[in-house]
């Protein structure tokens, strides 16, 4: 793990509203490298908004997004593809591709449509489905396969596009528990090779403070505390946001605080 | 009104006479006839070069003009409405009016293609594309049609043929409008007729229907009406018409009887004359739509149908 | 052609490249259209043997019936059907990739029936106030499909997932509006309404090579184009917002299709009248057959468009010769059925 002293991602005084309803109000944040960042907050905080104006796809009214230190307004869309790849929260896919068919995809941003794939492509996709488990079913339709393994298909896409940022939002929401570990261990080994940096909207707390390295609680679309889950996690800040009062424990084995109703 | 109608409407058949009479002579024999230069109801000029011999008829009215004439054998095709006279059905059948069916046409060879306005727009200048002659007639009016026979006529190069047939059913028009000159307005009959689906449609002002109506002694009740109309039951009932004509295309007494139990039947109609006295008359549609020389045979059933009445 | 090398990683995921799929689907495509082609000239009210066929249209013979009937109707015709379906499916196919939905085509949708009345605009024009616009049938049958699709535009820009309901209702909703302006218009004129109902009808019986070279280049070029975004069509059947994030741009993407695809079925329906479920079935049928990749999807619609309309035309001009039966009752025929179990299908699984 590289330890870079400048940011990958920032946020500068980044205010979106939708509809004239503010979403994000004069968020400032600064993503480091080699880190798995979490974000979570109550519904309607904001989170999966500031995904997508970090990917770009939402454009703030006020302040500035930037990626690698540019602005991500001046970055083209299959430039960005080539950074940043996002893993949806559930996606319906139109039409009855076959798994490899969806993995391919992953390498849209480097192909030309009349060459079609070479052969890196295929290995690099390969390699994606290889370390996601998913080789198995390959040559499966996706709509034959059940929706965990539809997450780690959709993982194993957003790897093949060899991102330098990987997004994921909600990922872990049709999982049961033995699927959400693996998956969390996939990221953890991606992040140690490939990725600079993970960030992940997470609607489980407990899941959130086993994969992060750093949270972000927000809150009505402000950031409410940014810091390690130790920090984020506690009594105080959860009742605030939250409005119940939760019971903390901490891990057995970990060290690392857990929710309990 | 209606005084104030026939007078002009004597003055326009003593003038159509004139006008079909000083019609342009093409030629004392018929060797000179052609070639000939004709304009069509689309105002397209039509060179024939020769005297045709192989002749396509489109429309049923065209057909029964060309036996009228007595041009039958030159006849190579005919559509599949064309169904009289009944050695009609003996000619080849080149299919549906529309969509025509041109292969069937080119390979019939004609030399002169006889096609209806309305039905065959596309195809027409399909036709004159690959260069077949076509003539295009849509006769609105008595006048019209007797115009359109003169034209068919002098295209196969007979316009004696077709002087002779005008004269003859011109004659037996005018002998229709001379008995009825006598008829004030108030002794007009009211007329009503229109399809029995279940919307009404009732031929108005400026069909020939209505034309047949008013020369027989008539009074359409739609006469104010333009075109052919959709007419509600009220307004049939509140013109309280004195004869209701059912034209139909099946003339067997079983289905006219029927027709004519339906219209008594009608709801809110019991009161109107026609159904009252029971005058209510099944006729052949052919005779009032179809723009040959029956119509003039139309005519005079309608005259008939109304002297009946009006002795009563 | 390259061929991969045998290492086992490449054998086994080596998905062949679309070109070669592609290639296959342009040979088998090319050798069936020429043979069913061959076999289609021989239909007809006119008996013309095989042979004689044959030695027409090698020595180009033109001077007699048989020789017009096999130059100047039979062949335009075939090539007229064919062109039309090719550009029927395609824009079927790519209009279902961008609004991720197989239940789309553009008669659905109400872009055919824009482009039918723009151009019964034009006919009424010519009947009422006698201004000659036939040659400008076309411009006013674009505008027609611009208005429809533009409509579907905006039904689609801001949803990202468009539901098959709002779809298919707005495409009713466009569908019916534009046939009330219709029905209007033949109140209104009534000289050209015999005009309007048949050209209304949609058939193919006067073809000719003069509407042939004015329908070959919007088709061809359409198809091309459509084919060319074949690979963004992929990206967008993971959705919109996953298409964002592989470096599309589904915006122009959208533009791109809908404006090539409302000018390729506006040259049609300016030849041939509406021809309707096309574009619905034959896609579907690509689908099952090639798998959705729109790369080998797109071209092998285009083809099997081409003879699917080649043969309804075949059809409906010889089932009952001499009389014809307007082609698209026999689309309609075999398309509406197929709607109904696609539509019953989608209700029984998962809502989409």
């Amino acid at each position: 793990m590289d330890i870079d002293s400048k940011p990958i991602v920032s946020l500068e005084g980044v205010s979106f509203s939708y509809n004239s309803q503010p979403v994000l109000q004069e968020i400032n944040l600064s993503l480091f490298p080699g880190k798995f960042i979490g974000i979570i907050g109550p519904n309607g905080s904001g989170k999966t908004t500031m995904l997508k104006l970090i990917s770009g796809i939402l454009t703030p009214q006020k302040g500035e997004v930037k990626v690698d230190n540019r602005n991500v307004r001046t970055i083209p869309r299959r430039e960005m593809a080539k950074i940043i790849s996002m893993v949806p929260q559930e996606s319906y896919v139109a039409y009855n591709y076959k798994i490899k068919e969806i993995v391919f995809m992953g390498r849209i941003p480097y192909i030309n449509q009349w060459k079609g794939e070479t052969i890196p492509d295929y290995q690099i996709s390969y390699d994606a489905m290889e370390r996601t488990d998913s080789l198995g079913y390959a040559e499966k339709r996706i709509h034959q396969i059940s929706g965990g393994e539809k997450q780690r298909v959709q993982i194993a896409r957003a790897l093949a596009q060899t991102p330098r940022i990987l997004m994921l939002d909600e990922f872990t929401s049709h999982l049961d528990l033995s699927y959400k570990y693996e998956i969390s261990k996939i990221l953890q080994d991606a992040l140690k090779k490939e990725l600079k940096c993970i960030i992940s909207v997470f609607h489980d707390l407990n899941l959130a403070s086993f994969c992060s390295d750093q949270l972000i609680l927000l809150n009505k679309g402000r950031i409410e505390t940014i810091g390690t889950p130790q920090e984020v996690i506690n009594e105080y800040n959860l009742k605030k946001v939250y409005r119940t009062k939760p019971y903390i424990i901490q891990h057995p084995e970990l060290s690392i605080p857990q929710v309990i109703m | 009104m209606h005084k104030r109608l026939m007078m002009p409407m004597a003055i326009l058949l003593t003038l159509s006479l004139l006008v079909l009479i000083s019609f342009p002579v093409w030629g004392n024999s018929q060797d000179n006839l052609f070639p000939i230069t004709l304009v069509d109801v689309l105002n397209t000029e039509v060179t024939l070069l020769q005297k045709p011999e192989r002749i396509i008829s489109i429309a049923p009215h065209t057909t029964e003009i060309i036996f009228a004439l007595g041009l039958e054998n030159k006849l190579v095709g005919r559509s599949e409405f064309c169904n009289y006279p009944l050695e009609a059905e003996n000619i080849e059948n080149i299919g549906l009016m529309s969509p025509l069916n041109l292969e069937k046409i080119i390979s019939l060879k004609p030399d002169l293609v006889l096609a209806y306005g309305g039905y065959q727009a596309k195809e027409i200048p399909r036709l004159r594309e690959l260069g077949f002659k076509v003539l295009v007639t849509e006769p609105t009016s008595l006048y019209e049609m007797l115009a359109t026979i003169e034209l068919i006529s002098t295209a196969c190069g007979e316009p004696k043929k077709g002087r002779e047939l005008i004269a003859n059913l011109q004659e037996r028009i005018n002998l229709i409008t001379s008995l009825n000159t006598a008829i004030t307005e108030t002794d007009r009959l009211k007329v009503f007729t229109g399809s029995n689906y279940e919307t009404i449609w009732s031929p108005g002002k400026g069909t020939i229907f209505d034309e047949l109506i008013t020369l027989a002694g008539g009074q359409n009740i739609v006469a104010n009406l333009e075109g052919w109309v959709p007419v509600s039951a009220e307004l049939v009932a509140q013109a309280e018409p004195d004869i209701i004509i059912i034209s139909s295309g099946i003339m067997n007494p079983e289905e006219t009887d029927k027709m004519k139990q339906d219209v008594i039947d009608h709801p809110g109609w019991s009161q109107i004359p026609a159904i009252r006295n029971n005058q209510i008359f099944t006729v052949n549609e052919d005779l009032f739509y179809r723009e040959g020389p029956r119509l003039v045979d139309g005519l005079e059933l309608l005259y008939e149908i109304f002297t009946q009445v009006r002795e009563k | 052609m390259k061929f991969l090398p045998k290492s086992e990683k490449n054998e086994y995921y080596g998905y062949p490249n679309w070109r070669s799929k592609a290639f296959f689907i342009l040979i088998i495509g090319f050798f069936s259209i020429l043979i069913i082609g061959f076999i289609a000239l021989n239909f007809g009210a006119i008996a013309i043997q095989p042979q004689k066929i044959w030695s027409i249209i090698w020595q180009h013979q033109t001077d007699d019936s048989l020789g017009l009937i096999i130059w100047e109707l039979r062949l335009p015709r075939l090539i007229m059907a064919m062109l039309a379906g090719m550009a029927l499916a395609v824009v079927g196919g790519s209009f279902q990739g961008i609004l991720r939905n197989p239940l789309t085509d553009p008669y659905i949708l109400g872009v055919s029936a824009g482009a039918a009345l723009g151009a019964c605009i034009a006919i009424a024009f010519q009947y009422t106030m006698g201004l000659f616009l036939a040659p400008f049938l076309p411009v006013f049958a674009l505008f027609g499909s611009f208005v429809s699709i533009y409509l579907v535009y905006l039904l689609s820009r801001k949803r990202l997932h468009l539901p098959t309901t709002d779809l298919l209702l707005s495409g009713v909703a466009i569908n019916f509006f534009f046939s009330a302006i219709i029905t209007l218009l033949l109140a209104i004129s009534r000289r050209g309404t015999h005009s309007m109902l048949f050209w209304l009808m949609g058939d193919l019986s006067t073809a000719s090579w003069q509407k042939v070279s004015w329908i070959a280049l919007p088709a061809f070029a359409g198809t091309i184009y459509q084919i060319s975004a074949a690979l963004e069509l992929n990206a967008m059947a993971l959705g919109e917002e996953e298409a964002l994030h592989l470096g599309i741009q589904t915006g122009k993407l959208r533009l791109k299709i809908f404006l090539t695809g409302s000018m390729m079925i506006a040259a049609v329906v300016s030849f041939t009248g509406l021809i309707g479920f096309v574009g619905l079935v034959i896609p579907h049928i690509a689908r099952l057959l090639v798998g959705p990749d729109h790369r080998i999807m797109l071209p092998a619609s285009a083809l099997m468009g081409s003879l699917f309309l080649l043969i309804c035309d075949t059809l409906a001009r010889s089932i009952m010769a001499p009389n014809e039966i307007p082609i698209g009752a026999i689309t309609a025929l075999i398309g509406a059925p197929l709607f109904i179990h696609l539509l019953k299908r989608r209700n029984d699984s998962d809502g989409y």
